[in-house]
């Protein structure tokens, strides 16, 4: 006699909500998780590359946020924002290596190379667009992360202090700053 | 006028900026860090209790060695346990040689199944 195959009902839904696909990662569901990863791949990569400015290790960083994220999500508190969550998680894995790069050279690199940012790179994105990730990079660290999540997240402070780890204050005092020194380096 | 009226242009700015591109591999490097990862052979607890069990019998073992006359001792308990098992005959160790033998060549036979499986 030939078992019937349990096949589990595909995650056809238009739209999942994060708490459905952790819950299928957690009853095992590999591409629950992958979806998840689809999801949030390229604004944690964002995050990442902004907060570190060095492609390579924000690579690093970004698997090394899904890798924690995916053994810690049993700890998932039901309720929460994956995205509040797995930014939280990929900052702290990035102020981890920005923390080695201090302890290694005595102070933080202002630059690294970035061999996709060549002219080929730049040559396709707007002039505005190029302008404004070079004023985002040169900013000091702690605003950078702000402008950063604030580009991700939208106007949601509580979700940016969340990841932070910042007074609400502090973080609108931090956007304020940060805009003001965006805008002087934008004008003319 | 707010801040926000302030900064419209840079917010307008900002949200027109195009996320950075990930590399092509990346997904596939975090799938294979997560969810494709191989069970490790050995757990964390595992370790940690044989380890244990290591440490603890390195201790005996230094105990033991470190006593007055151990060597002497370890010989004469060895010959005591020897001619308590009957080892100490020829015709004894013969036969407990043949035994673990067959044994051994047993274990390695291997018997058809007498179930047939049914192709569909």
């Amino acid at each position: 006699m030939v078992a019937a195959l349990a096949v589990d009902p595909p995650l056809t839904a238009p739209v999942v909500d994060d708490q459905a696909l952790i819950a299928a990662t957690l009853a095992g569901r590999t591409e629950a998780f992958g979806e998840l990863v689809t999801r949030y791949e390229r604004a944690v990569y964002h995050l990442a590359v902004r907060t570190l400015r060095d492609r390579t290790e924000a690579e690093d960083a970004a698997q090394e946020a899904f890798f924690r994220a995916y053994r810690a999500l049993a700890t998932f508190r039901p309720g929460a924002k994956f995205s509040t969550w797995i930014f939280t998680i990929c900052y702290r894995a990035c102020c981890d290596r920005l923390a080695k790069r201090k302890r290694l050279s005595g102070d933080e690199l202002p630059d690294r190379a970035d061999p996709s940012a060549g002219p080929e790179a730049l040559a396709e994105r707007s002039d505005d667009a190029v302008r404004l990730h070079a004023a985002i990079d040169a900013l000091p660290e702690k605003y950078r992360a702000v402008v950063t999540l604030y580009h991700l997240q939208g106007k949601q402070y509580e979700e940016i202090a969340a990841v932070l780890n910042l007074p609400l204050g502090t973080v609108k005092t931090h956007l304020f700053r940060a805009k003001e020194q965006l805008r002087k380096a934008l004008s003319p | 006028m707010t801040h926000d009226d302030d900064f419209a242009d840079l917010d307008r700015m900002l949200a027109a900026l195009p996320l950075e591109e990930p590399p092509a591999g990346l997904r596939a490097r975090i799938m294979t860090a997560t969810v494709f990862r191989p069970e490790p052979a050995v757990r964390t607890w595992e370790t940690w209790l044989v380890g244990t069990f290591v440490g603890l019998a390195a201790w005996l073992a230094w105990l033991l060695a470190s006593a007055p006359n151990a060597g002497e001792r370890f010989v004469d308990t060895t010959n005591r346990l020897i001619e308590a098992g009957g080892l100490n005959s020829i015709t004894t160790v013969m036969w407990v040689g043949v035994g673990i033998s067959a044994a051994w060549w047993i274990s390695q036979l291997t018997f058809p199944s007498a179930r047939r499986i049914r192709i569909r």
